[in-house]
């Protein structure tokens, strides 16, 4: 998959319909102004010398996000209405997949930063996650399954293109004060770069597509679930780091499980839906 | 102009340290400055030590402030940086953030980032006030030379103005604007004291101890707010407890003479918390007597050491026996004692059990055991920079050594994370029944935030008193194999 000649899935620049895009420019105002990209952990992560310790509690968390982005997609892709919305899935999937980062799915990528962290055998399947990464996930599931299907992608565009790429630029500059190896860090130089173009495909098949204000206000729904996921994901993990050092402040929340339990409730979720 | 205040969180979100579980004042440095621009201008507080993260975009992005000010200790030093981080990043150039505070006057340069278009230093009131004005003027950033106390950021280039002048009387700046932060007035508190107003009755102090930067800071010199406008303050606190925010309150006989005469021809009947020396409570009994009559509750005394020579090593200008007859005197009186010691790096273990047992000899009511360290500002810090293991801004708050210790790091803590349960016995021979019965009306109301405390300071006596924690905090910082023996051990 990842040595396909994606020409043909390339989408030809249309013009806009003619249609007021104000709604696209306050969405997109929105998202750059939400507390989940501009969460202050992320501002935290570009101000304060983090140890290469505490990035590896961050990408333990962090990791059991990075698998489930193209199951999201392809769950998207199988309710897409049309070819155009099919195309731009398709298009970012493949991506996701691995083009564009010599054939490196990013699940590999993420894994050579936490083995740069310190990750070793297999430390990332049995790290306890926090409940927000659980529920990170387990909401991103359920919108891409049952919501209508341009909140899923209210979910995946704004809620995740257009807001990577930011929440990346803070985290970078921690990533290489705390010593990790340009190697080390790609999954996130990568995205800084491939999430700015899925997010201008992104601009185009919402421009094409969305007409009326009930279809913009279900893409803006799909992008504030998202983003609200993200926020709480972000308080989570910030307290796990805290935690790390200092036990005591852990919050009586238990852990639901690691990334193992995830998949297999996952797992036995779909087969019961089946 | 729409202008944001924000107090940032201390060191990070969610740890537990003596500000979320021992004392926490009201922001009063920012409704200091709030009160020089509110008349002109729309001002809003936040304090991020008790808000939850995502209030501060929220703000940011509903509020759309023109200024950001932040301030800062040390410690939450990166905290503030990332304050104004986080309003470029939703603002951009619509907002102009300026640092102040301790840390930004003492350490300008750790401030010299492309989010932070300036950095206060010094007395931040007037030069706040300038600084918005210029703005509200629509005058171009790049044009504030004319400012005196500023780092500013133009374009690639940072140009500092000249000195701000720190003469003027106390009396002449409007009274905080402490309506702004009304909202949080139960979350301030000191121990068992639930709901306290903060006051600041005078600037600087007249010692040059040389692990402290307050005199410096103030150049060596003190300004008192009058008698008047401190009882008016007393009276505006709608709160019953009230901390007195004063680096050193217990100076200058007369003008504390004439508080309590303010106080007594006023009527106004509010318990206070002072900061102060002790051998000022040795040489003032009398006043003692007269300001505990007046309310005051408790003193927080730097009693910084068990020995004569470290005392006169620090430049404390002061002795153990004077220490001892404070304390004497304190609990004699029916006031709470507060004793901050410290632990040396280069200690052996004998050491800290000398000191916690003259710890428990002294019977004060809160003996706290913090770690001597060259602060940034300081004389120390001049003389010992070079020591340093670290320059990460977090790690000076007290309870982390920053230079070798003479024990290898992992018994240097054990040892030092015992000084909780240690000295319990000083808290112990405090409370007796005799000191609980001195004032029988006071000690009952702080029973009703007995249990809060006891809630608050098992989580933190379980923080402090756990050596692993420091270690962690340590792991890649220090960059040291822990379980190596110093350089000092080797040559043992």
């Amino acid at each position: 998959m990842t040595d396909t000649n994606l020409a043909v899935l390339e989408l030809e620049p249309k013009p806009p319909r003619g249609q007021d895009q104000t709604w696209l420019r306050e969405l997109e105002h929105e998202v750059e102004s939400h507390p989940g990209p501009n969460h202050l952990l992320l501002c935290r992560l570009a101000t304060t010398p983090f140890s290469k310790r505490d990035y590896l509690t961050f990408g333990l968390q962090h990791h059991a996000l990075v698998g489930f982005f193209t199951r999201y997609m392809e769950l998207l892709l199988l309710r897409a209405p049309s070819s155009a919305e099919k195309l731009w899935l398709a298009k970012v999937l493949v991506n996701e997949y691995g083009e564009g980062s010599d054939g490196l799915d990013h699940t590999t990528l993420y894994r050579d930063f936490l083995r740069e962290a310190g990750s070793r055998d297999g430390m990332e399947d049995r790290a306890e996650l926090c409940p927000a990464v659980w529920g990170f996930v387990l909401e991103h599931l359920r919108i891409c399954r049952e919501e209508p299907f341009l909140v899923g992608l209210g979910a995946l565009g704004p809620g995740h293109e257009w807001s990577i790429p930011r929440m990346f630029s803070h985290i970078i500059p921690g990533l290489r004060r705390a010593g990790f190896s340009e190697q080390g860090i790609l999954y996130f130089t990568l995205h800084t770069e491939q999430d700015v173009d899925h997010g201008d495909w992104m601009t185009e098949v919402l421009a094409e597509m969305v007409e009326t204000e009930d279809q913009q206000a279900q893409v803006r729904r799909g992008a504030l679930l998202s983003l609200e996921a993200r926020h709480r994901f972000f308080s989570g993990v910030e307290r796990e780091i805290v935690a790390w050092r200092q036990p005591v402040s852990r919050s009586s929340e238990p852990s639901p499980g690691t990334l193992v339990d995830l998949r297999r409730v996952i797992a036995s979720t779909r087969g019961a839906a089946s | 102009m729409k202008i944001l205040l924000v107090q940032p969180a201390p060191y990070e979100n969610g740890r537990i340290g003596l500000e979320t579980a021992l004392w926490m004042s009201e922001p009063a440095a920012l409704t200091a400055l709030a009160a020089m621009v509110e008349g002109e201008h729309e001002v809003r507080i936040v304090d991020m030590r008790v808000e939850p993260a995502d209030v501060l975009p929220r703000v940011l992005a509903e509020y759309r402030p023109h200024v950001l000010g932040v301030t800062a200790m040390t410690t939450d030093a990166y905290q503030a940086q990332a304050v104004a981080l986080c309003a470029k990043s939703i603002l951009g150039d619509a907002v102009f953030t300026i640092l102040g505070g301790h840390h930004p006057t003492l350490m300008p340069g750790d401030h010299d980032q492309p989010y932070i278009d300036a950095v206060c230093i010094g007395e931040g009131e007037e030069t706040f006030q300038e600084v918005v004005a210029h703005l509200a003027a629509g005058r171009a950033r790049d044009e504030m030379a004319g400012i005196a106390g500023l780092r500013i950021r133009v374009g690639q280039e940072v140009r500092t103005t000249p000195a701000r002048s720190q003469a003027r009387e106390l009396d002449s700046f409007p009274a905080p604007a402490r309506h702004l932060v009304a909202h949080y007035a139960h979350e301030y508190f000191f121990a068992a004291a639930n709901g306290i107003a903060s006051i600041q009755t005078s600037r600087g102090c007249a010692f040059d101890c040389n692990f402290c930067a307050i005199w410096e800071f103030y150049e060596r010199k003190v300004r008192f707010l009058s008698a008047r406008a401190i009882v008016d303050r007393m009276e505006a606190a709608t709160e019953r407890f009230i901390m007195f925010l004063d680096d050193n309150f217990l100076t200058h006989r007369q003008r504390l003479e004439e508080l309590v005469d303010e106080i007594e021809r006023r009527g106004v009947r509010k318990y206070w918390m002072i900061q102060g020396r002790t051998d000022f409570i040795v040489k003032n009994a009398d006043l003692m007597q007269r300001l505990r009559d007046a309310g005051l509750m408790m003193v927080l005394s730097g009693y910084e050491s068990n020995e004569d020579d470290t005392l006169a090593a620090l430049q404390k200008d002061n002795s153990k026996a004077n220490n001892l007859e404070a304390a004497h005197i304190l609990r004699e009186l029916g006031i709470l004692s507060m004793g901050i010691f410290m632990v040396h790096p280069d200690w052996e273990e004998r050491q800290f059990d000398q000191l916690y047992e003259t710890i428990n000899q002294m019977r004060i009511t809160m003996p706290m055991v913090v770690i001597h360290m060259p602060l940034p500002g300081t004389q120390a810090w001049r003389e010992h920079g070079d020591e340093l293991l670290t320059r990460d801004a977090r790690f000076f708050d007290l309870l982390h050594a920053v230079t070798p210790t003479r024990l290898t790091r992992r018994r240097f803590y054990e040892k030092y994370a015992e000084w909780n349960g240690a000295t319990m016995k000083s808290t112990r021979g405090s409370l007796t029944p005799a000191f609980l019965l001195k004032r029988p009306a006071l000690m009952l109301r702080l029973a009703l935030g007995y249990r809060k405390l006891e809630k608050k300071s098992k989580k933190l006596r379980r923080a402090i008193g756990d050596p692993e924690n420091f270690l962690r905090d340590e792991y890649e910082i220090v960059g040291r194999d822990l379980e190596t023996p110093t350089p000092a051990e080797l040559v043992a």
